[in-house]
């Protein structure tokens, strides 16, 4: 099966290549190969970028059922066992000498990559989008550490278009794509717009779509980068209207409240003759 | 004159597991004696333990009872094998290695140091004429090549006694004869040869003694002369009398 | 011991005489290299998930070479009937056996040390850095386990009548070693008796295996593992390899040829 998924990924740069300066096309070589399955590779590879990330420091699924309490309590810094703490993370304390032993050939530390070594995530990433090109996380996920971390705007912006392809009018991909306008290009106005084109998708979806916490979630972050970006240009009376709109989505309505307080005296100090209506 | 070969109420039963225990006598108190330096045949109809005798001899199977011995040694030490050679009747070797390298391999196990070997290797090879195929994989000999190759892995540790099983086996006339000549020469060398065969013409010629063995029991043992003046004209119709075989009687 | 080194040299020259070991590094060689022309996101620097690929396909063609090679070794000596001039040597049936064992390990571990050379070349290539130790520490760990592979296939030989049963059997046990041994301590937590204890024992008894499977230390650079503890481990192999050859040799020499 490794054989035949990694001729077929081998095989599959062609197709892509072609898609990208095709867009028409639609052939899905893993549709076409897999069906459905498919997605559960996508998953997978998902969950390698995250085990890459954390350079191969990751709980299988006997760790997970076994040491939910236990990692529950390395959070929350309750953990008895001072001795092995360095396992208590997400695997809790050896059991008995062969699982001892075992830990001196095995990776022990909780790490993340960071100075640019994140870049070892993206092939999985990509494999997953490759695999499921429905699954909005890899875009979203890539293109912020290509961003960020891997300085490569451009990449991450053609990520997210190829993510916008495969998914038309998706918030998530939206907002992180005016994230990158705003962040890496400067480009306020492009941010703006395609942050207000999330903002109807969003608005598009049906009541009980809107009503999920992580939908919510997103639409607080949709409307306070917009009122920042409004605030930074100096349109108070919109970034107040905006903060006003995120509030009854955001978990901290007190923190956006004290923004609009912020906004309504710094509003107050301007002169007259600055303030735009709002839109 | 000491037996080089011996075996002193040899017994093997075979044993199979079906819905009963089955015992199945395969030998049956054999006492055989063979001494230096002779040729010695030992004859007998197919099932009559010819091949069990020489698996007991060669530690391929232990004996039920009874012993055996080679140069005085328990057949069961393995240095007991130091100074034999043995052809077996199907000769498989490893097809994957040359003829020499086979050779080599075998004077190896007999710890053989190696100026020695590559000596005793071109003299063998040249004795059973495979010097032109010492390069080449046993895997692309025929029929009769590996039967010399068998030979010549048998005398690579100059043996003083040689167990061949059905030496000519599958050989033609001209192959046969080249066996022949081989276990003659060895005879002059004062080397013991001991060979069981079907090919009674064979056996006439070359053999001091012969024994005789039919459904796991020593029939006969003598000098081929002896046994032919009290049974027969030939080796044939002696062989035929002692086994008591009785012809069917056209109506 | 010329008798054992002598049986281990034939055993070499069958490897490097058959196909396997060609197909096989053909095969790895091959993706590795597919793999490696492949540019993420146009990042030359990415290189862990190529190391993860190579040392996977690596790790599985050092098993099917020692599997199918340890497997064959017995049942073919029988069947090709080249036992019989072998044992009418002055050789006993422990020195075959012992025989067989270093020639199929050697074996294996001559096949691990060009796979691993090809590993370091590619990956050198991309990464431009050799941590040459890291690599010997890997293929060592790697090579004692198979130690205690082949004594375990060579075992199964004298157990199960066709070389393809054994194949199967025991690459599914090393498999299921390596990928669940670890976890039976747990698995064995959420049962009751009496099968708790049957999945305990089976876990203190089975060869850890997954000791020695140190890819993640390769893939995500990770230092050196701790020298005392690869010789620990090491001997640890060497006492299970011992064991299954001792059993191997109580079977075999019962067994009729």
């Amino acid at each position: 099966m490794l054989l035949a998924v990694c001729f077929t990924l081998a095989t599959s740069l062609q197709l892509r290549e072609a898609k990208r300066n095709n867009p028409i096309q639609s052939n899905n070589v893993f549709k076409l190969l897999l069906g459905e399955g498919r997605r559960l590779f996508a998953h997978e590879f998902y969950v390698m970028a995250d085990v890459y990330f954390h350079s191969g420091y990751y709980p299988s699924i006997f760790d997970k059922q076994e040491n939910q309490p236990a990692v529950m309590a390395a959070v929350r810094g309750e953990s008895d066992n001072d001795e092995d703490t360095t396992n208590v993370d997400f695997f809790g304390a050896p059991k008995d000498w062969i699982d001892t032993f075992g830990w001196k050939f095995r990776l022990d530390q909780h790490t993340h990559l960071s100075n640019g070594e994140e870049r070892e995530i993206l092939p999985w990433l990509q494999l997953a989008a490759d695999m499921d090109p429905q699954m909005v996380q890899t875009y979203t996920v890539a293109a912020f550490w290509l961003r960020t971390s891997l300085h490569n705007p451009k990449e991450a912006e053609a990520f997210l278009r190829e993510g916008l392809r495969n998914n038309p009018d998706n918030c998530e991909i939206l907002f992180e794509l005016g994230r990158l306008y705003n962040e890496d290009y400067h480009d306020a106005n492009r941010a703006r717009n395609v942050w207000l084109a999330a903002l109807r998708y969003w608005r598009a979806q049906s009541d009980d779509a809107q009503k999920s916490v992580e939908n919510k979630r997103l639409c607080d972050a949709i409307l306070v980068d917009l009122a920042y970006l409004e605030e930074n240009a100096g349109n108070w009376l919109q970034a107040i209207e905006y903060f006003k709109m995120a509030k009854p989505m955001s978990p901290n309505p007190d923190a956006i409240q004290k923004r609009i307080d912020e906004a309504r005296q710094k509003l107050a100090e301007q002169p007259p003759a600055i303030n735009t209506p709002p839109h | 004159m000491d037996a080089i070969l011996r075996t002193e109420n040899l017994c093997v039963e075979y044993r199979t597991h079906g819905l009963r225990l089955e015992i199945t006598p395969a030998l049956k108190e054999l006492n055989l004696s063979v001494r230096a330096g002779e040729v010695f045949g030992f004859l007998g109809p197919n099932g009559a333990g010819k091949t069990t005798t020489i698996n007991v001899l060669l530690g391929f199977i232990p004996p039920t009872s009874g012993t055996a011995y080679l140069f005085g040694i328990d057949v069961r030490q393995p240095i007991a094998r130091q100074r034999i050679g043995y052809l077996p009747e199907m000769t498989y070797y490893y097809k994957f290695l040359t003829g020499e390298e086979l050779l080599r391999f075998y004077a190896k196990i007999f710890g053989l140091p190696r100026l020695e070997a590559d000596k005793r290797i071109d003299e063998v090879l040249k004795l059973v004429e495979l010097e032109q195929a010492r390069k080449h994989f046993i895997k692309t000999y025929s029929k009769g090549m590996q039967q010399r190759v068998g030979l010549a892995q048998a005398l690579i540790n100059d043996p003083d006694l040689l167990i061949l099983d059905e030496p000519t086996s599958g050989l033609d006339p001209l192959g046969r004869m080249k066996v022949r000549e081989i276990i003659q020469r060895l005879k002059n060398e004062g080397k013991t040869v001991f060979f069981s065969s079907h090919e009674l013409g064979e056996v006439e010629t070359v053999c001091d003694r012969v024994a005789i063995i039919d459904q796991g029991g020593l029939k006969a043992v003598g000098r081929v002369s002896d046994l032919v003046a009290r049974h027969g004209t030939n080796l044939e119709k002696a062989f035929l009398d002692i086994i008591g075989y009785q012809p069917q009687s056209t109506p | 011991m010329n008798t054992i080194w002598a049986l281990a040299g034939v055993v070499i020259k069958e490897l490097y005489r058959r196909k396997d070991f060609y197909v096989l590094f053909v095969l790895t060689a091959v993706i590795t290299i597919a793999a490696g022309m492949v540019h993420f996101f146009n990042d030359p620097q990415i290189v862990n998930y190529l190391k993860a690929v190579c040392v996977l396909l690596i790790s599985i063609s050092a098993l099917i070479i020692t599997i199918v090679m340890a497997a064959r070794q017995l049942p073919a000596e029988r069947e090709s009937r080249t036992i019989f001039p072998l044992l009418a040597k002055p050789v006993t049936r422990a020195q075959v056996i012992l025989g067989k064992f270093f020639g199929c390990w050697l074996a294996s571990g001559i096949a691990l040390l060009f796979f691993y050379f090809f590993f370091a070349v590619v990956i050198g290539t991309h990464e431009q850095s050799w941590p040459i130790l890291n690599y010997l520490q890997s293929f060592w760990l790697q090579w004692a386990m198979l130690g205690v592979v082949t004594a375990m296939v060579l075992l199964g030989s004298v157990i199960f009548t066709a070389p393809s049963s054994n194949v199967t059997i025991c690459f599914i046990v090393i498999v299921g070693i390596l990928l669940l041994g670890r976890h039976l301590n747990v698995v064995a937590l959420h049962h009751s008796e009496p099968l708790r204890g049957v999945i305990y024992t089976i876990y203190f008894l089975i060869p850890h295996l997954e000791w020695f499977d140190v890819r993640d230390r390769l893939t995500y650079n990770w230092p050196l593992a701790p020298w005392m503890d690869c010789m620990l481990a090491t001997l640890y192999a060497a006492a299970y390899a011992g064991l299954f050859l001792l059993l191997t040799w109580l079977g075999f020499r019962r067994k009729s040829l």
